[in-house]
């Protein structure tokens, strides 16, 4: 039997400014309900991985309240696991805290893992993606490792510093650049990669002598510039949602308020799991007044709401008006306000100010617990 | 704790009344409030009593219910010091018999509550509305020494005679019992929730085991032979919301107060130490269309509200399609009612379907149940 090891980096992914300022990338609030990286999780889960480490770069305290055991992602909670891998000893300088450092300094308890295949994968391309397929073509190829990838034709304005997969004739990786936006059309890597475990550990070993500075990433690049691992590419023919920068955050979210975008990212059979917070169901008052919008439960909507993504246990009082906005858990917004184009982070509560507004191109940030 | 204490949950009812609604699924387990289950309530509330040993003793159609109360994990039961047990009637060394009654199915479970050794158990019912700690209860139980607590609400004098009476003395004392009395004697009911003393309450059961006359009924048997006996019996006054949704209009009502949250039932106060929990489906968050509306409504994550919604419960994965009107509607997971189809003071079942442009009830005060394809 195949045994395969799945890994949620947490390293792997970009800077969302002020949202990442507290949180990781992968416990950012998503859709009033969701973490980033419930996907990652769920796909692993879906696909039958039921032993995953989470690679926590930083803030274990955010990833420990959204993960806990692990339950909602575990199918058998004794063949099964999700364990949270961070390193102690590079925390505090950030430039040495790199994936790799991360899986060495735990290594024993990788060791002690028997999988033969690794899957890494990571919180920011999020998809709806079967990995068992990608599993089987990696065995029956022989090759080292395998990278996902998807063909896209809008490479010059999305997708930017992603990898850009260069293949040679039978569909190996001859070259991972940069996606510097220079072409449309491009192979852009999903940042998910199976490795045979001897492959892999062989990569970590090597990362000391190359440079402590590389993680998975950079060594991978390096090992195909090197001639020193085969990598077979896989496209991915799904849908996939690229959260790059904060930008990308607001319009990809409310992008999916749209219903031909978001029955691609959330299939049928593929259950995208998430915590419970034991939340009642959402109330609407008398005045309640809602068109195109994602409510989470627990929130209590009195007034107005149009285009936008509440959060669980968020209140919108009476005679308020909340438009274009996203708004994260727990915020309160009183009576007879307006806000329009806001990203409102958690606990913040508007009863001051009578008008909030953002720009349609960037949306005013409101950091955790501010007072409006 | 200082003492020792047990709750059993009757959740064993066929619940007839309710239709088709406990047509395949036992009536603790239909659903409520668009997420919970009906017993999310006393599994809440004793959760949030600290009573951490509980007993969920199912009958009719336990499949469901036994699937859904699991190892009790959702109402954090299955901590180191706290566990759940789900008790069906069960083929043993003597004989195999169904549960004959309330008090038989207590009977039928001496030996489990005996492992326990507990000071007092806690009877409950399975399919009442209320949220409450049970504390005060067991407090003035053990106070007063006595021998059986039976909580009482006050009822409308004209409505007492459907209900199970008792007469108190001025220290809330029962001194008479009176089982749907034409003229009753006092306008306290008996809510089916009783604290009993252990040694005492066994001995009554063994005894009532016995007895070939009997109903094996707490209403009817054992609480009328203790006070026979001269056993002292204390009434606890409860304050609050309490219903028993016994039947599609209490159902409907029960639901409809929460929907419009007049303040009877709050499950929204953000510091509640009587929440009740239940169980989160992996749904999207619901989503209200560019044509949708939604007022003085609750609806659960998974819905899909494209068209208008009034005085309506709304559970997980219904989908109201544009042009449809729903006004006093309970609608469970997974209905739908299809495009301009108008709906009023219904209940639609789980899966259950309003076909395009229907008319279903529309101006009738009546509540009706909607299943499958139809309604009826």
């Amino acid at each position: 039997m195949k045994r395969v090891v799945g890994i949620c980096n947490l390293h792997d992914g970009p800077d969302l400014g002020l949202l990442t300022e507290n949180r990781p990338l992968g416990a950012v609030t998503f859709l009033g309900r969701y973490g980033l990286m419930d996907f990652a999780l769920s796909n692993l889960s879906n696909s039958g991985i039921d032993r995953i480490n989470v690679l926590v770069e930083k803030n274990v305290r955010a990833v420990r309240t959204h993960v806990r055991e692990g339950q909602t992602w575990i199918n058998n909670t004794k063949t099964g696991y999700m364990r949270l891998f961070f390193n102690e000893k590079s925390i505090s300088t950030p430039r040495f805290n790199t994936d790799v450092s991360n899986l060495l300094s735990n290594r024993s308890y990788f060791e002690d893992e028997t999988a033969n295949y690794v899957l890494i994968t990571n919180p920011f391309m999020l998809s709806s993606i079967d990995f068992r397929p990608f599993l089987d073509a990696h065995i029956a190829s022989g090759a080292d490792a395998s990278i996902i990838y998807k063909h896209v034709n809008n490479a010059d304005t999305g997708y930017l510093n992603c990898g850009s997969l260069t293949l040679n004739k039978i569909g190996m990786v001859k070259k991972i650049m940069t996606n510097a936006g220079m072409k449309k059309v491009a192979n852009i890597s999903l940042g998910t990669y199976i490795f045979n475990r001897s492959a892999f550990e062989k990569m970590l070993a090597l990362s000391r002598e190359v440079s402590v500075l590389y993680g998975i990433r950079k060594m991978v690049r390096y090992c195909i510039d090197e001639k020193i691992l085969s990598l077979n590419a896989w496209e991915f023919k799904g849908y996939v949602v690229p959260i790059l920068s904060l930008n990308d955050y607001v319009t990809q979210s409310m992008k999916l308020l749209d219903y031909s975008y978001r029955s691609q990212l959330f299939l049928e059979d593929w259950p995208i799991y998430t915590v419970t917070h034991n939340t009642p169901p959402a109330l609407y008052g008398e005045k309640a007044d809602v068109k195109n919008s994602f409510i989470a439960n627990g929130c209590i909507v009195k007034g107005k709401v149009r285009n936008s993504i509440i959060s669980r246990d968020v209140v919108i009082d009476e005679g308020t008006c909340v438009e274009n906005s996203i708004i994260f858990t727990k915020t309160v917004i009183g009576k007879g306000k307006k806000l329009n184009y806001v990203l409102a982070d958690k606990y913040v509560k508007v009863l001051e100010a009578s008008e909030v507004t953002g720009d349609p191109d960037a949306f005013l940030f409101v950091e955790q617990g501010a007072n409006l | 704790m200082p003492y020792k204490i047990v709750a059993m949950i009757l959740a064993g009812g066929k619940g007839t009344r309710l239709e088709a609604l406990t047509r395949k699924i036992a009536k603790p387990a239909v659903s409520f409030a668009a997420k919970y289950r009906i017993i999310d309530f006393p599994l809440s509330n004793c959760a949030n009593s600290g009573i951490n040993k509980v007993g969920v003793l199912m009958q009719y159609e336990a499949i469901a219910l036994d699937s859904y109360v699991g190892n009790g994990e959702k109402w954090g039961l299955n901590g180191v010091h706290s566990f759940m047990a789900t008790l069906a009637p069960r083929q043993t060394e003597e004989d195999a018999k169904w549960y004959k009654g309330t008090a038989d199915a207590i009977t039928q479970n001496i030996d489990f509550l005996d492992v326990q050794e507990p000071d007092y158990v806690l009877i409950l019912s399975g399919d009442h509305i209320y949220k409450t700690l049970y504390n005060k209860m067991i407090d003035l139980h053990i106070k007063t020494k006595a021998d059986a607590t039976i909580s009482v609400i006050e009822v409308d004098p004209k409505e007492a005679s459907r209900f199970g009476i008792m007469a108190v003395d001025q220290n809330d004392l029962i001194v008479e019992f009176q089982e749907k009395p034409k003229v009753p004697k006092s306008n306290l009911a008996s809510m089916g929730i009783y604290v009993f003393t252990w040694k005492t309450l066994r001995s009554y059961l063994k005894a009532d085991e016995k007895d070939e006359n009997s109903d094996h009924d707490f209403g009817k048997n054992i609480i009328p032979r203790m006070l026979a006996d001269g056993n002292k019996m204390q009434a606890y006054r409860f304050q609050g919301y309490w219903k028993d949704v016994g039947t599609l209009a209490s159902l409907h009502q029960a639901n409809m107060d929460i929907a419009l949250n007049r303040g009877e039932l709050n499950l929204f106060d953000r510091d509640d130490i009587t929440k009740i929990y239940s169980e989160d489906t992996y749904s999207v968050p619901q989503y209200v269309g560019n044509k949708g509306s939604i007022k003085r409504s609750i609806a659960n994550q998974g819905a899909i509200i494209l068209g208008s919604v009034d005085s309506c419960v709304i559970s997980n994965e219904v989908v109201i399609e544009e042009g449809a009107e729903c006004t006093r509607c309970v609608i469970m997971a997974g209905a739908r009612v299809k495009k301009g189809a108008k709906v009023h003071n219904a209940i639609i079942a789980p899966e259950g379907v309003v076909g395009e442009k229907q008319e279903v009830n529309l101006g009738k005060d009546e509540i009706i149940l909607v299943t499958g394809g139809s309604y009826k």
